[in-house]
């Protein structure tokens, strides 16, 4: 053993290899399970909604689409569809028509009608999705709500 | 060592010593039982087992008594366009959602919680003198700061409470300084003294390890009390603050369970 | 009747069970304890002072029976329970309405629940404030306190199963402030939702994570805890007796 040129003996080096290949097959086990749990469906509650006619949607008022989950808020400039959850803590927040604003039952934000926030607590405006005027009929592509920090006149489809 | 003990010259059935041990040395030692053991302890058997059947006799019975009471609620099937208001998470959270109401999610919901939790489990390592484990309250002392502290957060922890939500500083002021000054920093900063004014107050008389750690826990827990309180049994539609007993549209913080 | 007794008690298949004699003496009395699986986790000798109904109130053994409790009433409403979204709220209607005792049942399980989390945070109280977490207990505080979230977790996972408007908002509120979170916050929530909002995925996650994951967690980590209350010297309150009286 003493003309043994190598500093660590075969004992250690098994030891070490052994260590060594279990915790790589356990990193690659917890990749593995992480992987597994992450959500499979990309989001949103289905693609295209179909919301209605634009000449359905008087300038100025605000229409629920239930079955997409948003509101269609009609401006001088277009419309934009307003994802009904709350940027607070997720409530479906009602338009309240004598206020003229969303008002959410559970922590009272409120939001003016492109969804930009007057009160309470929720940190930024209401998300959005994506909208779409094809030959005066209005579509929403619900599967990807858009999160902003502030409202901007881009976001507003031209109608 | 011990001794040899003599052989007897003939050893047969008869002659053979019915002593079959025999005491080889005496040590001075910690020993579970020496001198007293017997005198303090009992044998496990029967006695706990009889408290552990009672015990199970017991809450099975005060589960049946609270279960032939009062029904576990069922509302109408979920929903996902109406919100019903109040939207209450389970009570034993209503604490954090009550924390909510007084600033932002970032700071009331996830970085004071944290810390909280962080605290509760460093409290063996922060207070690791082993003396006055066992006894309630360790010293006479102890129990008097314990009490204070939880009479001062039972007063301030309401005021705050019911001051924020009638003149809230965020609302107030909204627009004319930064979101992150009104939301972050200043609920931040006036929860910490709140919570650590006991604590300051205590530094200057020298406190044991252990008195930090019970001014530093009964704050924190009776704090988490009034909260879960607050939340659970005084907040009404819209969130508002009313008496349980006198809420509007017919609404029972107890439906809620 | 003796003879009948004593033929069974002395013959191979009841000595190949029990391997003492009826507990009324020293040592049958320690072999109790020694040789049964479920009074293992006691110690043979008890301190008479830790045993002091004012010491404890129980409130330790008190949690692991209410847990016990939940597990049986919790097994015997999965007979009646599944995780779709379109069935599971009529599955506890019918419950509630059909099943004899079902209604019963479910108010045991979700009492209980309730109870369990005030148990176990008052039992967190009294041990802290009998100062029992010092040395040698500090890591068995620590496991307690790993038992308590994950009561939290089993509660709030089995609130949203009866899918009703209480469920879905409660949860839904719930996970959001999960999202808050700096850095994992949106990923652990999404994770935990199994997608963007409380749907059917979520209902199918929190299943699992209650009927399977959780439960079976607390209860190895409850085996645990309490076999640490024996390594670390039974309760506290043994010590502070032997200090007092070597202080005189
Ligand atoms: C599922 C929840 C829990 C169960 C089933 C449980 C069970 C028990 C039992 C049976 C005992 C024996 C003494 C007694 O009955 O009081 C005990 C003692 C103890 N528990 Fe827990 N426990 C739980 C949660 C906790 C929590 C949340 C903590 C603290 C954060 C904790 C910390 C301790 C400590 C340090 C002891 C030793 C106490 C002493 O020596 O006096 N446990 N536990
Ligand atoms: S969820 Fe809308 S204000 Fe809190």
């Amino acid at each position: 053993m003493a003309e043994n040129k190598s500093t660590i003996s075969r004992r250690q080096f098994l030891g070490i290899a052994w260590t060594g290949s279990l915790a790589l097959f356990f990193a690659q086990m917890m990749v593995a399970l992480l992987k597994f749990i992450k959500p499979v469906t990309s989001g949103g509650f289905g693609g295209l909604v179909y919301a209605g006619k634009i000449e359905e949607f008087a300038i100025g008022s605000i229409n629920r689409i239930l079955k997409g989950r948003f509101y269609i808020s009609r401006t001088e400039d277009g419309i934009i569809a307003l994802w009904q959850k709350c940027t607070h803590l997720g409530c479906a927040v009602p338009w309240v028509e004598e206020e003229g604003q969303f008002h959410c039952p559970c922590h009272g934000s409120l939001f003016n009608k492109v969804g930009e926030v007057l009160g309470g607590p929720a940190p930024r405006p209401l998300d959005y999705f994506p909208s779409e005027i094809r030959s005066g009929e209005v579509w929403v592509d619900t599967s990807q709500p858009i999160q902003r920090k502030k409202f901007d006149p881009s976001q507003i489809t031209g109608a | 060592m011990a001794k040899k003990t003599p052989q007897p010259e003939s050893f047969s059935p008869e002659t053979a010593p019915t002593k079959t041990y025999s005491l080889v040395e005496l040590v001075k030692a910690p020993t579970t039982m020496a001198d007293r053991g017997p005198d303090n302890t009992i044998f496990a058997f029967p006695a706990v087992a009889l408290i552990e059947l009672l015990l199970t006799l017991g809450v099975i019975v005060v589960l049946l008594g609270m279960s032939l009471a009062v029904n576990a609620p069922l509302e109408e099937i979920a929903n996902p366009n109406t919100t019903t208001d109040p939207a209450k998470a389970p009570w034993y959270f209503m604490g954090l959602q009550e924390m909510l109401e007084h600033g932002h999610p970032t700071l009331m919901a996830v970085a004071l919680p944290t810390l909280m939790v962080l605290f509760v489990i460093a409290i063996p390592y922060l207070d690791n003198d082993h003396r006055g484990s066992g006894v309630w309250f360790t010293s006479a002392r102890g129990k008097r700061i314990t009490l204070l502290t939880a009479l001062y957060a039972l007063i301030v922890m309401p005021i705050y409470i019911v001051v924020d939500t009638k003149y809230p500083l965020r609302e107030i002021l909204r627009g004319q300084f930064p979101d992150f000054l009104l939301q972050t920093v200043i609920p931040g900063l006036l929860i910490s003294v709140i919570v650590l004014l006991p604590l300051l107050i205590l530094l200057r008389s020298k406190p044991t390890s252990r008195e930090i750690v019970l001014v530093m826990f009964t704050m924190l827990f009776v704090s988490a009390i009034v909260f879960t309180l607050a939340g659970f049994l005084f907040r009404g539609p819209g969130f508002e603050l009313y008496w349980p007993w006198n809420m509007p549209g017919g609404y029972s913080p107890w439906d809620n369970l | 009747m003796q003879k009948i007794k004593d033929f069974i008690v002395n013959s191979r298949v009841w000595r190949s069970f029990f391997r003492h004699g009826w507990p009324d003496n020293p040592l049958d009395r320690s072999l109790v304890m020694t040789t049964n699986i479920f009074f293992h986790l006691h110690p043979v000798k008890v301190s008479r002072k830790s045993l002091r109904w004012s010491y404890s109130f129980g409130l330790g053994i008190i949690a692991a029976i209410v847990f016990t409790v939940l597990t049986v009433t919790g097994i015997l409403l999965m007979f009646y329970y599944a995780p779709t979204v379109e069935r599971a709220y009529t599955y506890i209607n019918t419950l509630q309405s059909q099943v004899p005792f079902g209604q019963l049942l479910r108010n045991m399980h979700r009492w209980g629940a309730h109870l369990m989390v005030i148990v176990v945070v008052f039992h967190m109280a009294r041990v802290f404030y009998t100062g029992a977490y010092k040395p040698p207990r500090e890591f068995n505080w620590v496991v307690g306190v790993i038992l308590l979230l994950m009561t939290l977790g089993a509660s709030f996972t089995g609130y949203l199963l009866p899918w009703d408007q209480l469920a879905y908002w409660a949860i839904t509120v719930g996970t959001s402030v999960a999202g808050y979170a700096p850095g994992l916050g949106p990923t652990a929530k999404a994770t935990l939702l199994g997608g963007p909002e409380v749907g059917q995925e979520a209902l199918t996650r929190f299943y699992a994570l209650h009927i399977m994951v959780i439960p079976a967690a607390i209860a190895l980590i409850t085996a645990l805890h309490i076999w640490r209350v024996r390594k670390d010297g039974g309760l506290a309150a043994q010590d502070a007796e032997e200090e007092g009286e070597t202080n005189g």
